[in-house]
């Protein structure tokens, strides 16, 4: 076989052999031969010029950089990704404390089938206790009253609480991402989709919670909300707001 | 480990040992250029979204498994790509959703003339009008810049495969901006099928 015999006869050529020779879809040896009649017809010439005016809009299309919202949402979900299934419980001492703290007897068949099974009690009838430990339960709305206390922090030291908060999607005394939303609100701070992770604590031993939310490349902003006080008008709700970059 | 000067690859053998930031810088080097890539490909903000999610999820749950033999970019992008063609081969009973003319599909990144804007939107609006096969070739080599191999590899096709589907749908898109006069277009592109067999041989190499 030689190039020869594979060369197509022209003038005229189809646009889409002309757009093959362009691309360098032609073999080498067809397309040696084809160029130079090609570039010596005025119209076959036009229709290069054409393609070569189309790349350049195609390569002058503009970035798409992706929007804050995707990208929080992607950055939720990995961080979600990341987080660690939640921890077993030991039976023994979830039923212990639950026993210490309903002062059960009877009940604690209850409490241990309960516990047996998996399942968070909403048992407190004033839902008083809502100072669930971060990784004790998943369900932003359970009022759980299993636990040990809340994370101790201090003003200076809430970034050692970070790898904790984030591990936790509970809401606390605060119940509702519509609630924190609010919080958020009061304090100037916009925020779509649930937080990277969130957790009562105590802040310089008053009862908070704190919510961890992205803050672009490789940083968490801290914020830590006083449940009792804020709310979408009441900045004085929000009792720490910190941007970290952890390590 | 997550600094900046951090390589891609040490950052993949840092979520492999553990690091829960590692992954996430990573997807942060890359996430503009896979945006963009996801938005051309499947038209709809949403569903880019969507596709863009579930593959970086796969690729976290992965790349404990990656194993250098590619570049860590051609790897995710990979993943990237294919979230996406499987979604394109979904829905292909689905109508489409054309990019909104603002919003999240819009560039951010200012151009001073009107003029300029408006043969953005015009240009990707032909593109819309490729036909899937011909579209994700050309958003990659074409507007993204990927090299030919490179896309032949992302899109698990021969490279001879990604020339001849590039040239078919640049031949249309200077048809629709208006490059092609339409005496020449007419005359000279040809009905569907007419030169299939002989390009057929010429695919693949």
């Amino acid at each position: 076989m030689t190039g020869m015999e594979r060369v197509p006869m022209g003038p005229p050529w189809s646009v889409d052999l002309i757009a093959d020779l362009h691309a360098g879809v032609l073999p080498p040896e067809v397309a040696a031969q084809l160029r130079p009649r090609v570039e010596a017809d005025p119209e076959a010439n036009e229709i290069l010029r054409a393609l070569d005016a189309t790349l350049e809009d195609l390569q002058a299309l503009p970035p798409i950089p992706m929007p804050d919202h995707v990208a929080a949402r992607i950055d939720a979900a990995l961080a979600a990704e990341a987080r660690p299934a939640a921890p077993v419980v030991s039976l023994d001492e979830a039923r212990k404390r639950r026993n210490r703290r309903l002062g059960l007897g009877g009940a604690g068949v209850l409490v241990a089938a309960a516990a047996a099974f998996g399942i968070v009690l909403a048992v407190s009838p004033g839902g008083q206790q809502a100072k669930t430990p971060p990784a004790a339960q998943e369900t932003p709305k359970t009022s759980s009253n299993t636990a040990a206390p809340p994370l101790a922090l201090k003003r200076d030291e809430l970034g050692s609480a970070v790898g904790d908060v984030l591990k936790a999607q509970n809401f606390g005394p605060l119940e509702t991402p519509d609630r924190l939303a609010g919080c958020l609100k009061g304090g100037g701070i916009t925020s779509s989709g649930n937080p990277l992770g969130i957790s009562p604590i105590t802040l310089d031993g008053k009862d908070a919670v704190m919510a961890i939310l992205p803050a672009g490349l490789g940083q968490y902003r801290l914020v830590v909300l006083d449940p009792k006080t804020c709310g979408p008008d009441k900045p004085e709700g929000v009792l720490a707001d910190t941007t970290i970059k952890p390590r | 480990m997550t600094a900046a000067a951090s390589s891609d690859a040490d950052l993949i053998s840092a979520h492999a040992a553990g690091d829960p930031y590692a992954f996430s810088e990573l997807v942060k080097r890359h996430r503009d250029r896979m945006w963009a890539v996801a938005l051309r490909t499947l038209r709809d903000p949403e569903e880019a979204a969507d596709a863009l999610q579930e593959a970086f999820i796969s690729a976290f749950r992965a790349a404990s498994s990656f194993r250098a033999e590619s570049q860590v970019t051609t790897w995710l992008h990979r993943i990237v790509v294919n979230a996406c063609l499987d979604r394109v081969r979904r829905r292909q009973t689905r109508p489409t959703v054309p990019l909104p003319e603002a919003g999240p599909g819009e560039p951010v990144a200012p151009r001073d003339a009107m003029s300029d804007r408006e043969t953005s939107l015009m240009v990707q609006q032909a593109l819309m009008e490729l036909p899937e096969e011909q579209r994700a070739p050309i958003v990659l080599v074409d507007v993204e810049g990927y090299s030919v191999a490179e896309t032949a590899q992302l899109l698990g096709i021969a490279e001879g495969t990604v020339k001849s589907r590039c040239a078919r749908g640049r031949a249309k898109l200077a048809k629709v901006l208006g490059h092609l006069r339409n005496r020449i277009a007419d005359a000279n592109v040809p009905a569907d099928g007419v030169n299939v067999q002989e390009q057929r041989q010429w695919e693949g190499r």
